[in-house]
């Protein structure tokens, strides 16, 4: 059967979505394309175009970290808006990105050996802890879902240094760390790091875009097998290869929670 | 040699021993004398208890601060920003003067108790390190869980702790075996290995107060710098 992509008939970057708006939000909808005779990269968990809609949702009390703002530099804002475009035209989806990742997953909850420490209201994701535009991090996740593939667009500001002008690995490392968990659970529940490796190759300045290129190579036995490019927007300078492995973990939903 | 070169290389040198590194005595308990306001804020020892320390924390901090009484164990002193001269010396090494300015050392950008809380000992006989770390409530990944990014940064530091000089991370290899839980204490042993040349191999582990839980294993490999090459 044959699905189609439904490009939104505006796409307004700025704006968030109104009260009026039901869960589903109208301006964007993904569905699955799929052809016959194409094997995709793995079997799909079956509610998976429901699983990334869900996650991808704007929420209506939570900020958008993921949207542009007055610390954005050129080249960040350009590469943005290309793929914003491609948002529209070739399925990529802009990933949101809250203050924490409770917000993603409203409605879930976490298995019991995992939950016994029930987050507070204050705590924080940590790529998102640091408010200060420009100051900390700030980037934003593009996924592509048939491909099982994603972007991340990465701007370190100065809270984030190591060796003076540059980006300090951890931070770096964190920041892959965190791509590589949207996009394994967007790919097929990957939720738990269980192996982190990572090559370090040039030092980014900071203030600078670098890209990260996230794919998911493998999935096998429960875990997703993932790497990761980081890279200048011209892909001359190579700043880091990582690669991860991610624990799938089924969330139930939670039927205490309205 | 060059008075210029060998000024660069004692700058180099003297930079990474003094920024999560030792001094050369361990008596300084008390954070610096301040002298000017600005100063204050480059000169703060932050690890030093604070009132978001755990008892856990304080406790095992005080056990290890009575290991440094007969000098086989020495605490790191952890500074947030460069001093100016710091910077200076970096700068002719490195591009940006502006950013430099602005910047302050990652992990040290929190306030009290949010973020990273941690503080290093050292053993200079053994060649390893003790890293005691409470990760605060800014550093979740999953919900009430410490951030695999978070634990993968401490890693980066405690196992920097057990080199000297001017040194730059080229491989991390972590193994999480278990989920940390946010707000919780944990200790990281690290020492180095092997010495080759240039490059250092080390390795930690990561494990709860009681060391009973192993939350996590790694490897990395550090690259002393070459003070006669600039980096850039």
């Amino acid at each position: 059967m044959e699905l189609f992509l439904v490009p939104p008939t505006s796409c307004p970057d700025s704006t968030l979505p109104q009260p009026s708006d039901p869960p589903w939000s109208p301006w964007w909808t993904l569905c699955h394309l799929s052809h016959h005779g194409d094997q995709p990269k793995s079997p799909l968990p079956r509610s998976w175009p429901g699983q990334v809609s869900r996650f991808c949702q704007e929420m209506k009390k939570s900020k958008n970290y993921a949207l542009p703002n007055a610390s954005w530099g050129p080249d960040m804002l350009s590469l943005y808006h290309e793929f914003l475009e491609k948002t529209k035209t070739s399925g990529w989806v802009r990933v949101p990105s809250f203050r924490s990742n409770r917000d993603h997953i409203q409605g879930f909850k976490l298995p019991l050996d995992l939950s016994a420490n029930s987050d507070k209201s204050d705590w924080r994701l940590f790529t998102r802890c640091i408010e200060r535009e420009g100051q900390g991090y700030e980037y934003v996740i593009f996924f592509q879902p048939s491909e099982k593939k994603s972007i991340c667009l990465f701007q370190p500001g100065p809270y984030l240094e190591g060796v003076p002008g540059f980006v300090h690995g951890g931070s770096l490392a964190a920041l892959i760390d965190e791509t590589f968990s949207k996009t394994a659970y967007l790919s097929g529940e990957g939720l738990l790091t269980v192996n982190f490796n990572i090559r370090f190759k040039n030092l980014i300045p900071l203030g600078s875009l670098a890209v990260l290129n996230v794919n998911v190579e493998k999935i096998e036995d429960q875990k997703m097998y993932l790497s990761c490019v980081t890279q200048s927007r011209d892909q001359q300078t190579v700043y880091a290869k990582a690669s991860g492995t991610f624990l799938q973990m089924h969330l139930e939903e939670d039927s205490s929670r309205q | 040699m060059l008075r210029s070169c060998t000024a660069g290389l004692r700058s180099i040198w003297a930079l990474r021993g003094r920024r999560e590194g030792a001094p050369r005595l361990s008596m300084d308990l008390q954070p610096a004398r301040r002298l000017f306001s600005t100063e204050k804020v480059i000169h703060k020892d932050w690890a030093l208890p604070n009132p978001s320390w755990s008892k856990d924390l304080k406790l095992l901090f005080d056990q290890f601060m009575k290991k440094c009484e007969d000098g086989s164990w020495e605490r790191l002193p952890s500074y947030k920003r460069r001093s100016t001269q710091e910077s200076e010396d970096f700068k002719t090494y490195f591009l940006d003067p502006k950013l430099v300015e602005e910047a302050q050392l990652f992990t040290r950008g929190f306030e009290d108790g949010l973020g990273f809380e941690y503080v290093i000992f050292k053993n200079n006989d053994e060649k390893r390190t003790v890293c005691l770390f409470q990760g605060g409530p800014y550093l979740q990944g999953v919900p009430g869980l410490l951030h695999g990014g978070a634990m993968a940064t401490m890693i980066d530091i405690a196992l920097g702790s057990c080199t000297g000089g001017a040194v730059m991370t080229a491989n991390l290899n972590i193994n999480f075996k278990r989920p940390v839980p946010l707000c919780s204490v944990v200790v990281i042993n690290s020492q180095l290995d092997k010495l080759e040349g240039r490059k250092l191999f080390l390795s930690c582990n990561v494990r709860s107060v009681d060391e009973k839980t192993l939350y996590s294993e790694a490897t990395g490999l550090f690259i002393k710098l070459d003070p006669e090459k600039s980096s850039t």
